[in-house]
């Protein structure tokens, strides 16, 4: 038992367990969501005819009929392509976006001889030590203090699938849209790296679970929705949202794609490697949700559930433990379902906005989005810095 | 001459931008106000904000408001109670279809007689009108007396055939109509896309029109029907 319950904590089960069934299956999903949603925002009716026999399910099996069609499609080589290259281009855009989510917490951490009685946080306290408190799993892969630092680094890895995808490619048009992908990521990344830094100091950490377990202030419960970053940098979300629309490459910032004109860095790809591609930028939409409901939303926690169950209109004494307001105890098996189905329902939340805003909005022109990113983004997170700090030092 | 010519169009021209001076030396040099966009133009926020309610106001109402009954989505307008509905405009085809205009040309039919025999008298006219030469006639002797002709095979080549209608112009008798309201269907083989006399017949009417050939002759100071009058 504890030799299972050992391996189910090992970070590598957990990674594929999180991208296994939850990331892919969202992002397949998306593909389909996407083409509904945007049908529906139009005044029509969108895909709704792949089916199994008389399985239709609204057209949800899209994905499954997408995913068929890429991998039996002709994997098309031209010539003169630089094959290594070639080859290495699409994996080099997925891996990263995969890796990134190791530093999301995606649930509390599971006590797994507690699951079916209510977690009493003042004998916690006291003895952690306790059996039933031991074989714990943290639903976080991989939970470093510079954890957004290390998805910054590795999100930035994936800009070079699109670039060496160009490159690769021997084809100018897919050369422009590499070209371009490397710009557009330079005019966003400083900007998307200063909009967190606000979050930063609220919260005092960079580490994910931190930020979702403590909340923007220690006088009230994590799971108070008052006490989740939105309320607190509202400046900084809108930033980080903008910014984080630039990097999955998608419209109104899908310079480096550029459908009527240059096609993007994908132009000479076929089949499962264009799928790749594809499917890394539909992960990125997810993992951009995934980043912006931890650090903005409250990540896994659900609203007033406190790790003892529902808490309405009070908190719990840090020293003494007495709880006020009104409580609905519930067992921990239940809270931990209840926190991940909130993790899932914030991150499809955010990711179906990003589609509205995809669908919405037309396409920036270059200039127009290096002004953005230099100019509004990047003095607006800036001067968040600064009044963030400034009302830190005197009011907190 | 063309200068001057450029110079009234621009004094003519209204909607240019404002001249705040002229240079005295250089007529044609001027300066001019620019237009900025203003702040609040300028500012991709709000811009964004009301693009986004108005897609989700569209997202909202599509998603939970029932379907537009399939006949008001078939014919222009709104549904008495439109209020309720979503305004999705597309046609489940092929569950739905939309009803083709009445005057529509679409697949032929071979019209028939009183008695079901077909009308065509294989005159030739049709496939003399044809542009497109689709349409094939082979004639046969009639067994009637007042009859001469009739085709033996009458087929058209629905691929070939440019759905220009002149063959029912061209028809003396009524013979040959194209408003079944219905196109060619899609077929795997060309062989399939050949109409045959039974297949038009079999869509064919009675035709109103005043049946010529049967009866008693003209000629006899019988009630015939005279085309000459």
């Amino acid at each position: 038992m504890s030799i299972l319950l050992a391996i189910l904590d090992f970070p590598a089960t957990k990674w594929a367990i999180l991208v296994l069934g939850m990331v892919m299956p969202l992002a397949s999903l998306l593909t389909w969501a996407e083409r509904r949603q945007s049908a529906m925002m139009q005044d029509r009716l969108g895909p709704n005819r792949a089916n199994i026999g008389p399985i239709k399910l609204k057209g949800i099996l899209h994905f499954v009929a997408d995913a068929v069609k890429m991998i039996f499609k002709e994997d098309f080589i031209p010539a003169n392509v630089h094959r290594g290259l070639f080859a290495l281009a699409p994996v080099l855009a997925l891996a990263p976006v995969l890796i990134a989510f190791a530093i999301i917490p995606f649930g509390p951490t599971i006590m797994p001889h507690h699951l079916t009685t209510v977690v009493n946080t003042y004998q916690q306290s006291v003895d952690p030590g306790a059996f039933i408190y031991s074989d714990a799993i943290r639903l976080q892969v991989f939970a470093v203090d510079f954890g957004l630092i290390f998805y910054f680094a590795v999100l930035t890895l994936a800009n070079y699938g699109g670039t060496i995808a160009g490159w690769a490619s021997y084809n100018k048009w897919a050369l422009l849209g590499g070209l371009r992908s490397s710009s557009q990521m330079m005019s966003y990344e400083v900007a998307m790296g200063l909009a967190l830094m606000g979050a930063f100091l609220v919260t005092g950490s960079l580490e994910p679970g931190a930020i979702v377990a403590g909340g923007a202030s220690a006088s009230m419960s994590p799971a108070n929705p008052v006490n989740w970053l939105w309320l607190w940098q509202p400046v900084g979300l809108v930033l980080f949202f903008t910014a984080a629309i630039a990097e999955t490459k998608r419209a109104p910032f899908d310079i480096p794609e550029g459908e009527p004109e240059i096609i993007g860095y994908f132009v000479e790809y076929s089949g499962i490697r264009w799928g790749m591609f594809f499917l890394a930028e539909f992960i990125e939409i997810v993992f951009i949700s995934a980043v912006i409901a931890t650090v903005f939303f409250g990540g896994y926690q659900f609203p007033f559930l406190d790790p003892d169950g529902f808490r309405f209109g009070g908190s719990i004494d840090p020293v003494t433990h007495l709880s006020s307001g009104s409580f609905i105890p519930l067992a921990h098996g239940l809270v931990v379902l209840l926190q991940i189905a909130a993790f899932g329902g914030k991150t499809i939340l955010l990711a179906m906005f990003q589609l509205f805003v995809r669908w919405t909005l037309p396409r920036f022109r270059a200039d127009q989005l290096m002004n953005l990113g230099w100019k509004l983004l990047l003095p607006l997170a800036l001067a968040n810095i600064m009044v963030t700090a400034l009302i830190k030092l005197l009011f907190m | 001459m063309s200068a001057s010519h450029d110079d009234h169009a621009a004094d003519d021209h209204h909607e240019g931008p404002k001249v705040l001076s002229v240079s005295t030396t250089h007529p044609r040099v001027r300066t001019i106000a620019v237009v900025r966009p203003t702040a609040q133009e300028a500012n991709f926020l709000a811009a964004t904000a009301k693009g986004l309610a108005i897609t989700l106001k569209h997202f909202a109402r599509n998603f939970f408001l029932p379907m537009k009954k399939a006949e008001d989505r078939a014919k222009a307008g709104a549904p008495d109670d439109a209020k309720w509905r979503n305004e999705i405009e597309t046609v489940q085809y092929p569950e739905e279809k939309v009803v083709y205009p009445e005057r529509f040309r679409g697949l032929h039919r071979l019209m028939l007689r009183d008695d079901g025999a077909v009308r065509c008298v294989a005159c030739m006219c049709c496939p003399t009108a044809c542009p497109a030469h689709c349409i094939t006639i082979v004639p046969e002797e009639s067994d009637s007396n007042s009859i001469e002709k009739r085709p033996a095979i009458f087929e058209i080549d629905e691929l070939r055939c440019i759905a220009c209608g002149l063959c029912v112009e061209a028809c003396p008798c009524d013979a040959i109509r194209m408003d079944t309201g219905d196109h060619a269907k899609p077929v795997e083989d060309r062989a399939m896309a050949i109409e045959t006399k039974e297949s038009m017949m079999a869509r064919g009417l009675r035709s109103i029109a005043v049946q010529g050939g049967e009866g008693p002759n003209w000629r006899d100071g019988g009630g015939g029907h005279d085309p000459g009058h």
